[in-house]
């Protein structure tokens, strides 16, 4: 950690042609992506030969030096000997935009902190949904075991969301994740949670003020202004943010011997009373602040209070702020009887949902189709935090077009004077709420159901009219990326762009996958000793250690290759995946003796069927260790291939998961490459 | 079209890691690389082609480099074959 790569920084920097030569740099998992004035004044053989330095890329108008897994503390050296600004890490598939405005980076911080949970939030939205629908229909009781596990299974991760997005904000701003889990994790702790609904009140701050808050408790006489961080998104991000701060800090003096366990300790005790002392005290009274000025609007004109309480009710949520309005809207019940400012938000969703229904019907990316129709259905019940974080907020317009429709379906509610008669439920959940439990009209709560339908049909058209350009721009953009990107892993092994293109226009092979050929323990391939096989040269793919001399095909396929001494068996597999395996490391230097072939080149053969058999106990004897590697030589045909299997295996059980890509990808990708 | 013929000397012929590194040297290369053995020729950009030809000891290889690169590919792959002792 406390390694020192100032030296290795300061010849980074000569060699890309000095510090004046470099127009900004970044880094991803593994590289430090330069944008360099001239590429001609880099020194590329001087980079590839400086120990430390993997290889040096590219691509997509980027100069990118491949370091590998301490690229992160290069990139501090590198800025620090520099003194260029940050650029921050980028994700592997990001190309770097110098001219993105902060909104811009904003939307991009918190969508990339949203992608990697996006799964389990669709997953926990949808499983919320059917729960409530089937209490709403009787079919659950609330007070049954059933519904209390299935309602914890759905929401878990909509409650302890700040602890997920801990874990991937420290990701973003490359600190320890578990540090990161820590913090979203006290955030959320019981006592914290209870204590902002406390009912002792040790006093209150700004009395006679909009901004009076209650003391709940405070810290070493520091008055605490509680709040309830559960689901929400802002305060975890500020306090892992202000966490990687600390913790950057203390690893830089900290000494080594002491580090594991002194910088976490420091971090999180520095960055929790701290993010409890601001965080909660500036959330509360910005809430007040904004619960108060929307009640104004609705006094002057319920419709105008629509249309800007609509507008603004999901922005409200990114910011975590809406709770002001949750809290006039319990007031209001409570002295009033009913509510209609928090009554003008229910159906919001709706527009939302017929924006994404929209992008699902629009674009070509498959990913984002999968992406959408989960959000989709999550929406439809009302949690709509799959589709904002996943699908419309990155793409910003779709994201506007839906407040667009939440205007035009809180103007509605206000037209109707819908108003609540008690705390709602989620999405059409809600519409018992706005019905008068002492009787009366039921207008304003057919009101509710225009709204909700109005609104998705104006999220929907104006998605269809004016959001295309959007969708597509995002997915050419992820196009260019990704050949950028095959380019790049092409050119690392081929250390030529020229053959990086040829390569590339080659078709990549459909997804497929390999099951095991031999029982024994599956291990990752980086854990070999001979570096052709660990370092993925030959190809990527997993290491075998057998418990039995019996090797088996790993797909239907042809056999390419029996090496003369037995030792390696190639199949060309009936999909297209080339799959070398090579039973020991050094074996071929028993010249045959402990193996015996049961194929021949050119034969077929189905997955299973016995290709080699070999003594373990004879070549283990000879010295010599029977650990196998099974690569897939033509990895680079493969936008990823996966272990996806540990430990012990079975013949025939999936061992290797092989990507493939999306059809038409390449033609759309290679126009936009640049 | 540039062409070299290679003795190969190594006791294991041209096993797994021997080709890896000369499929390494090969695709650093923007020319069409390939291997004669036998009557039979393979891409040297290709693991498995090469090895599928399982050239062994005493073995006489032919390899052939054409593009704007060739002689350089050639040069680069006659020094691998040298540096891990695989031919003369």
């Amino acid at each position: 950690m406390a390694k020192n790569y100032d030296n290795l920084a300061k010849s980074i920097i000569q060699d890309v042609g000095s510090k004046d030569n470099v127009n900004s740099v970044v880094h991803c998992a593994t590289r430090l992506r330069f944008k360099l004035k001239d590429e001609k004044k880099a020194n590329d053989d001087a980079l590839k030969d400086t120990d430390g330095v993997v290889t040096v890329v590219k691509a997509g108008g980027q100069y990118q030096v491949v370091i590998g897994n301490e690229v992160a503390d290069v990139y501090d050296a590198v800025l620090k000997e520099g003194g260029f600004p940050g650029g921050g890490q980028v994700p592997d598939d990001d190309v770097a935009d110098d001219n993105s405005s902060f909104i811009d980076k904003a939307v991009a911080l918190i969508s990339g902190i949203f992608t990697d949970i996006l799964a389990p939030l669709s997953a926990g939205g949808i499983i919320k949904g059917l729960v409530v629908l089937a209490a709403a229909m009787g079919w659950l009781s609330k007070t049954s075991g059933a519904y209390q596990i299935l309602y914890a299974v759905g929401d878990s991760i909509f409650y302890f969301l700040p602890i997920f997005l801990g874990v991937t904000t420290a990701r973003r701003f490359h600190m320890n994740q578990f540090i990161g889990l820590a913090i979203g994790a006290v955030l959320t702790y019981p006592t914290m949670v209870g204590l902002a609904s406390s009912k002792t009140v040790l006093g209150t701050l700004f009395q006679g003020t909009p901004f009076a808050s209650e003391i709940h408790t405070t810290f070493f006489g520091i008055p605490v202004v509680t709040m309830n961080y559960t689901s929400t998104v802002l305060p975890v991000i500020f306090a892992v943010w202000f966490g990687s701060v600390i913790e950057h800090w203390a690893k830089k003096w900290i000494p080594t011997v002491v580090q594991m366990f002194l910088v976490p300790a420091l971090t999180i005790i520095i960055t929790l009373p701290v993010a409890f002392i601001v965080i909660g005290p500036v959330m509360t009274w910005v809430g007040d602040a904004i619960g108060a000025v929307m009640a104004g609007i609705y006094n002057f004109s319920p419709i105008v209070a629509g249309v800007v309480v609509g507008a603004l009710w999901q922005v409200l949520v990114i910011f975590g702020v809406h709770w002001g309005l949750v809290a006039v809207s319990t007031t209001n019940i409570a002295a009033l009887g009913y509510d209609p400012i928090l009554a003008l938000t229910c159906m919001v969703c709706y527009a939302q949902i017929g924006v994404v229904l929209a992008i699902i019907k629009q674009t070509k990316d498959k990913k984002l189709k999968d992406t959408a129709i989960g959000a989709f259905f999550s929406g439809l019940f009302g949690v709509t935090e799959p589709a904002i974080y996943g699908v419309t907020l990155p793409r910003k317009t779709p994201f506007v077009l839906s407040c667009i429709g939440g205007a035009v379906s809180g103007a509605i509610m206000g037209i109707f004077h819908s108003v609540l008669y008690m705390m709602p439920s989620m999405g059409f959940f809600a519409i018992p709420a706005y019905i008068n439990p002492k009787g009366g009209s039921m207008i304003p709560v057919i009101g509710v159901i225009v709204s909700a339908v109005v609104a998705f049909i104006v999220g929907f058209i104006l998605q269809l009219i004016f959001g295309k350009k959007s969708v597509d721009a995002e997915y050419n953009k992820k196009q260019a990326q990704k050949v950028a990107e095959a380019a790049n892993e092409a050119t690392e092994v081929a250390n030529n762009p020229i053959v990086a293109a040829s390569e590339n226009e080659e078709k990549l092979n459909p997804s497929t996958k390999l099951v095991s050929p031999l029982n024994g323990d599956v291990k990752p391939l980086s854990e070999i000793k001979d570096e052709v096989f660990s370092s993925g040269a030959m190809g990527q793919g997993v290491a075998i250690e057998p418990n039995e001399g019996v090797l088996h095909a790993p797909a239907d396929g042809k056999i390419a290759l029996v090496f003369p001494t037995g030792h390696a068996v190639g199949i060309n597999t009936t999909d297209g995946a080339e799959v070398l395996m090579h039973i020991g490391m050094d074996t071929v230097n028993l010249q045959g003796k402990g193996f015996k072939t049961l194929v021949q080149k050119g034969q077929e053969v189905k997955a299973g069927d016995p290709l080699v058999e070999f003594n373990i106990k004879d070549i283990k004897a000879a010295g010599y260790e029977v650990t196998t590697p099974v690569v897939v030589t033509n990895s680079k045909k493969y936008e990823s291939v996966n272990q996806v299997a540990n430990g012990a295996v079975k013949v025939g059980q999936e061992i290797l998961s092989l990507q493939g890509e999306d059809e038409g990808a390449k033609v759309s990708g290679q126009v936009q490459i640049n | 079209m540039e062409k070299r013929d290679f003795h190969i000397i190594a006791e294991t012929g041209i096993h797994a890691r021997p080709a890896t590194l000369l499929v390494q040297a090969a695709s650093k290369f923007g020319s069409d690389v390939n291997l004669e053995y036998n009557g039979k020729s393979v891409n040297l950009k290709s693991i498995m082609g090469v090895m599928s030809l399982g050239v062994g000891q005493n073995a006489d290889v032919t390899i052939t480099a054409e593009g704007d690169d060739e002689k350089d590919a050639l040069d680069a792959i006659a020094d691998t074959m040298k540096k891990e002792g695989l031919a003369e």
